[in-house]
């Protein structure tokens, strides 16, 4: 039996169609190799010949275009991450958390579905207008409000951030509620518990983990967030002594300077090496949140 | 008769004693609260038996006081005295606090005027009153009581944190959009910058952001769709599965200043692209990707697992079945994700902004040319750049200028994400499995 031309064609081409759709399967694996690769190799001549790994990590001075001796310390931009970032993650997790409890346990369907657009919508609102909103509108509110000589700082950029953040913490954390099995409700139900003591007493510890794996998201996602705190928190390079000093980033060290460095310099090939770190950090904070969930999903198949 | 007030009868005492006697209510109020108790007891003794009875859906009695009648409208909420009885109680008598309630409605009227007395009067100013509050059935005690107070505040705590969330949203919205009124209209969209781009429209770095948003979208819309095609048709439970799943994970969430870096590392420099608008989109399309990878797999994961069984019965091989059947049973799904994709990379500023963005660029803002001004290996402005650019780079420029911008970008994002929803929401109603 002779097979139409197209049909002879269509079983030779199911190989290489096969094919193609692994190696596309595959090719995130060569992306995320590709990102580390690509991002340190720019950056790996200057940390095995000039930087000081010491002095990177433990010194103050962020003096790159100094012309007499340039010094990369990265102190106090880790710093000043590490300050917006917490301050962010003190407003969006108990925030992001509270209102995930809120929509999974407390709201009826159609308040439900509303807020769950509008969380959506504000995912969707781009960093470079957060961080327009921090510099126009919410700067003048805090000279305002604080009497602080400039209203971008910490503060600032801590409240933009946590703005940010509470649509992944939220929609995580809701994830986690919601992977409780119904028994667990039924179970606390049945014994006479509210919808508060259900959420109190079985809930919230059955859930803990994917809990945490939703602050650890917020965390991921404010440590790498870029444009906001590149306009919210203002410039010095400093240790912040109070919420409302301005601080810089790692990030928005990177996108303020790289555009004015050689190519191929060593304050070029510094900040190749924060984008390392950077990566680094948000790779052990995404793989930790998938390892905790992970975790309770085994836990809960047993 | 007694005025429901709630599920609480409310009787009234006069104050002063006035020569006429009432029926309790306000406006004839009782003489004393002697007559008050034996009213109230007259009125729920059942003259069958003689026994009260029972006080169904009343939670208890207000004996208020009121005073002259000018005023005995304004009867205050405040309860001077709280006396509860519970009527099921079997066994001792308490003193008529909550822990210890008295055990029948007789003996608590009783005890009241008891109090009362000793006291002198009533022991009541005009406006208080004396509550009596009595436990039905099933109510419940101090306990369930405190248990229900706790988590009414728990709720509203919750939802006024759920509002701190979501009004902040509304109001920033409403406020850019107020400011940027003004500007808003067709030739700010269609002008391009001028002098110094502290005038004119934003035309060209609209265009920009499609060009893009579509070449990122050309790009990375194949990739990913294949790869979830892989991962949830071709991929066994194996540890290359694991090691996808967690480098698509990690695909999300590498922070948007190191895919710029990698950017500019790989398609700037080691591909030769230069800065262009095509090392741009390369970027954006690896950071995009994951959206379209995720979507795509929740999508075909949606497809009945009988559908596909029933295609290889027919014979057919397993990419023909991926074709004639489960695509095009996914594929509302699968554009969801390349429409999230789409928001994704419109409102991206920092993937760009050492790969292919230019701060200023003069291109043609009349006839044909104006809408394709910018070749692949040119450099183009983008409306999330630009914002940036005149809102902190470039001074002199209006406020409406810069809130304009950010108006229309946030237009841009929020509407192909309403897109997105509206489809979803349409699509999950005519579903036919």
């Amino acid at each position: 039996m002779r097979h139409p031309i197209t049909h002879r064609l269509a079983l030779l081409s199911e190989p290489l169609v096969e094919w193609t759709i692994r190696i596309c399967g595959w090719s995130a694996i060569f992306f995320v190799f590709a990102i580390f690769f690509f991002v340190f190799r720019e950056g790996a001549p200057v940390l095995f010949r000039d930087l000081d790994l010491k002095e990177f990590f433990t010194s103050l001075n962020w003096r790159p275009d100094s012309r007499i001796q340039a010094q990369y310390g990265v102190l106090a931009l880790l710093a000043g991450t590490a300050s917006v970032t917490a301050l962010a993650m003190a407003l969006s997790v108990p925030a992001g958390l509270g209102a995930a409890i809120f929509v999974s346990e407390f709201c009826g369907r159609p308040t439900r579905e509303t807020l769950k657009i509008v969380i959506e919508l504000l995912a969707a609102i781009p960093s470079v207008v957060w961080g327009f909103v921090g510099y126009m509108v919410l700067n003048p509110i805090l000279i305002w409000a604080t009497g602080a000589p400039i209203g971008i700082n910490i503060l600032n950029g801590g409240i933009i951030l946590a703005l940010m953040s509470v649509p992944i913490i939220m929609s995580v954390g809701e994830d986690a509620l919601k992977a409780v099995p119904d028994t667990y409700r039924e179970a606390a139900i049945a014994l006479g518990a509210n919808r508060w003591q259900v959420v109190y007493k079985v809930l919230l510890p059955a859930a803990k983990n994917g809990l945490l794996a939703a602050a650890l998201l917020g965390i991921g996602r404010a440590v790498g967030e870029t444009m906001a705190v590149l306009m919210a928190t203002g410039h010095s390079v400093q240790i912040p002594q109070s919420l409302l000093d301005p601080v810089r980033t790692l990030t928005a060290t990177i996108a303020a300077e790289l555009g004015e460095t050689v190519e191929g310099g060593a304050h070029y090939r510094v900040l190749f090496v924060i984008g390392s770190l950077l990566m680094l950090i948000s790779l052990v904070v995404n793989l930790s949140a998938d390892l905790i969930v992970k975790g309770i999903r085994g836990k809960q198949n047993a | 008769m007694p005025e429901p007030s709630g599920r609480t009868l409310l009787y009234a005492i006069s104050a002063t004693g006035s020569d006429e006697e009432g029926d309790g209510t306000l406006e004839r109020p009782f003489q004393s609260l002697e007559r008050a108790t034996s009213a109230v007891l007259a009125l729920h003794r059942d003259e069958a038996t003689g026994q009260l009875r029972t006080l169904t859906g009343t939670h208890g009695f207000d004996l208020v006081c009121v005073g002259t009648p000018a005023n005995r409208r304004s009867v205050s909420k405040e309860r001077r005295f709280s006396y509860y009885v519970d009527p099921e109680l079997v066994g001792a008598d308490g003193d008529g606090s909550e822990r210890a309630p008295w055990a029948d409605l007789e003996g608590a009227l009783t005890a009241i005027v008891g109090i009362h007395r000793e006291q002198g009067s009533n022991g009541l100013t005009p406006g208080e009153r004396i509550h009596l509050r009595v436990h039905g059935l099933f109510a419940g005690g101090a306990i369930e009581r405190r248990k229900q107070l706790v988590e009414r505040v728990a709720s509203a705590v919750l939802a006024v944190v759920t509002a701190l969330i979501v009004l902040p949203l509304v109001a920033i919205l409403a406020y850019l959009v107020a400011k940027a009124w003004p500007v808003l209209s067709a030739d700010f969209l269609f002008q391009n910058p001028q002098t110094y781009m502290t005038s004119g429209g934003i035309w060209a770095p609209l265009v920009g952001t499609f060009y893009f948003v579509f070449i990122s979208l050309a790009i990375a819309a194949p990739i990913g769709v294949l790869a979830g095609v892989y991962l949830n048709e071709y991929a066994s439970e194996n540890w290359l599965t694991r090691l996808v799943n967690l480098a698509v994970l990690n695909l999300a969430g590498v922070p948007s200043i190191v895919h710029a870096l990698f950017g500019v590392g790989a398609f700037v420099l080691f591909a030769g692209l230069g800065r262009s608008v095509l090392a741009a989109s390369c970027t954006l399309a690896v950071m995009t990707l994951p959206v379209i990878i995720t979507s795509t797999r929740e999508a075909l994961a949606a497809v009945p697992f009988a559908f596909r069984e029933a295609c290889w019965n027919m014979g057919a091989s397993r990419w023909q079945t991926i074709r004639t059947i489960v695509l095009p049973n996914a594929i509302s799904g699968i554009l969801t994700g390349v429409i999230l994709q789409v928001s994704r990379a419109a409102g991206e500023t920092a993937p760009i902004l050492f790969t292919g963005a230019v701060f200023y660029v003069a291109v043609p803002d009349q006839g044909l040319a104006s809408f394709f001004p910018y070749a692949l290996n040119d450099r183009a402005m983008a409306l999330s750049y630009h914002l940036f650019a005149i809102s902190t780079q470039v001074t002199g420029v209006s406020e409406g200028l810069q809130y304009g911008t950010a108006v229309v970008l946030i237009g841009l994002v929020v509407s192909v994400n309403l897109i997105s929803i509206i489809f979803r929401v349409y699509l999950r109603s005519r579903k036919k499995w």
